[in-house]
């Protein structure tokens, strides 16, 4: 059975709304303020340094657009909530192509704040999780081709069968404390190199 | 509109019937003894006319009968509520027709509705200073047993952060449908368990059973006597103490507001309960926070002169007030009243003060700003290098 939940704690963390004057940041800067987080609206561009020291955003969809943001499109690198006025699909469509990880609908009364701030926490901690896996995974699969080249190399010097030429690779990246693809990388780059070495 | 001469018409919506009757009945009693003291003293230029409707504990029923009164009186503040389902059900009709809700129980916090006045304790003010009370007294490891809707789970959630980061573990946390007495196979699980105390969130019959079932295992094995693993609540009150009996004696409550408290305020308001009310049994925070509510109402309508609802709170918030529990405040951030918690033990004569720090604590209903755990978020996701 799982541990139930934790309760969310945000107190000291800083807010970026992004949305012009309105009613709508007015709701969520009097929410924010009850859960102990410091907010700074601005509209239409985000400051360098309010995106600096920002974690977590709340972006305006009805009125938004892709220049507003000093990221690259879709790679929000913090916690980011749609405030979704029109359902209009166009709309919902550039909040998802941004990368929204939870989302308000308009108007912002009393509630949803804390809701949506804890729901796009753990999708963005899922998010940040995953593109770090898959840069490790795409990083391994890269290094692949070192792998077999080494072990071919092995075999030959060595002269022995690929099982026994893959398990020194292994034998030799453990000694050496690396990955069995950087040690292949290293003994790959050494015979380029032309350094040819005895192994035993 | 101005008031003078007017009557105001206050919508009470209460369960005076139905499964937690005995509370709804405290909630009640209180609105109408309050509203009765102002309208005898004429301290005010206007009449408060109190509009009553009884949902019987029908979650199903509360937005029907809340639309009712104001639809029918034009009422813009109902005094009610006891569970928090029924007061979900009743917030889109307050949006919807600007009407403001009091709402006098304790509950489990994450809400801070424009439109509700919570002054009941939320769980900083209630489960949070019983656990400090406890912990170090009975040891950390509780058994946690709740009645299986939303008062019990979160309640037992915090409890369960707490006493983690108090180094404890939970021996065991079981829930039972409402209404359900069938306790047999809980009891046997703390007899097994040995649990340091055990926190009993449940509601109405089912915990009553459940106290008697616990003082049976008390007398068979006296391990288990309320001294050395007591049963705390968060909810257990004057009128159901009074229907548990000895059974409950030796039980710790917390609460803002015990019958028994030795104060002034509390004096003067049971002054009040014996001549208004002289039939009245036994008072309980549902009761004296149902009081305070329509009292606090009343100097804002007569401080402002209307009954509407931005401007009544804009009076009454951030001001200190004499309640029956001692000086409160409704905090002009979250609408939740500032209160000071109280530990009582269960006697034969009600509730016995044994801890009162007479400290207010200021209402945190997001816990944003207490830390009931210590070990940092233990994720789900494999950090990836």
């Amino acid at each position: 059975m799982t541990r139930p939940a934790y309760t969310p704690n945000f107190d000291g963390k800083k807010a970026l709304i992004l949305h012009r004057p309105h009613p709508v940041a007015d709701a969520i800067t009097r929410q924010l303020a009850q859960l102990g987080i410091f907010c700074d609206t601005c509209w239409p561009a985000i400051s360098a340094s309010a995106a600096g020291s920002a974690d977590l955003i709340f972006f305006d969809v009805d009125m938004g657009h892709d220049e507003q943001f000093p990221w690259e499109h879709g790679q929000a690198p913090l916690p980011a909530i749609a405030l979704i006025g029109s359902e209009a699909p166009g709309r919902l469509a550039w909040a998802i192509s941004l990368g929204a990880d939870a989302h308000l609908l308009k108007p912002v009364g009393s509630g949803g704040v804390f809701t949506a701030l804890v729901i796009a926490s753990e999708s963005f901690a899922r998010r940040a999780a995953m593109h770090s896996e898959l840069d490790a995974l795409r990083a391994r699969l890269e290094q692949r081709e070192a792998i077999a080249e080494a072990t071919a190399c092995l075999m030959l010097q060595g002269n022995m069968p690929a099982e026994a030429a893959y398990a020194q690779l292994r034998r030799e990246a453990m000694t050496a404390r690396l990955t069995i693809e950087a040690m292949a990388e290293q003994i790959v780059d050494e015979l380029r190199a032309g350094h040819v070495h005895h192994r035993s | 509109m101005a008031l003078r001469g007017r009557k105001v018409a206050i919508g009470v919506l209460f369960s005076a019937s139905g499964p937690y009757a005995a509370i709804g009945a405290e909630g009640l009693a209180g609105t109408i003894l309050a509203i009765d003291e102002i309208n005898a003293s004429g301290q005010h230029d206007f009449v408060l006319e109190a509009q009553v409707r009884d949902p019987q504990g029908a979650t199903e029923n509360y937005a029907a009968l809340a639309a009712d009164i104001v639809a029918t009186s034009g009422a813009r503040h109902i005094i009610g509520c006891t569970t928090s389902w029924s007061r979900k059900e009743v917030i889109p009709l307050l949006e919807k027709s600007n009407t403001m809700l009091w709402y006098p129980c304790p509950y489990e916090g994450f809400e801070a509705h424009e439109q509700v006045i919570y002054l009941g304790a939320c769980p900083n003010q209630h489960v949070l200073p019983l656990l400090e009370f406890a912990l170090p007294r009975f040891g950390a490891d509780g058994y946690l047993v709740g009645s299986n809707y939303i008062w019990g789970w979160e309640t037992s959630r915090i409890a369960r952060d707490a006493m983690e980061a108090a180094g404890g573990r939970v021996a065991g946390e079981r829930y039972v449908p409402l209404g359900d007495v069938d306790v047999d196979r809980i009891i046997e699980e703390i007899r097994l368990k040995r649990p340091s105390f055990i926190l009993n969130t449940l509601i109405g019959p089912s915990s009553y059973a459940f106290l008697k079932a616990y003082a049976e295992l008390g007398r068979a094995d006296s391990s288990f006597q309320a001294a050395l693993r007591p049963v705390l609540s968060c909810n257990f009150s004057e009128p159901e103490l009074a229907q548990v009996g000895a059974a409950a004696e030796g039980q710790i409550a917390v609460s803002p507001y015990f019958q028994n408290l030795a104060t002034e305020e509390n004096q003067q308001f049971l002054g009040v309960v014996a001549r208004l009310a002289p039939e009245t049994e036994h008072v309980s925070a549902f009761f004296a926070q149902a009081y305070a509510a329509v009292h606090l109402l009343a100097a804002g309508l007569s401080a402002t002169g209307t009954d509407d609802t931005k401007t009544v709170l804009g009076a009454v918030a951030g001001r200190a007030v004499s309640a029956p529990f001692g000086p409160m405040e409704i905090e002009r951030s979250n609408n939740h009243a500032v209160l000071t918690p109280r530990i009582a033990r269960a006697t034969s004569a009600g509730f016995e003060i044994v801890a009162d720090q007479c400290v207010a604590i200021r209402p945190d209903p997001y816990l944003a700003h207490v830390a009931t755990r210590s070990a940092p978020h233990a994720s789900h996701l494999r950090v990836v290098k």
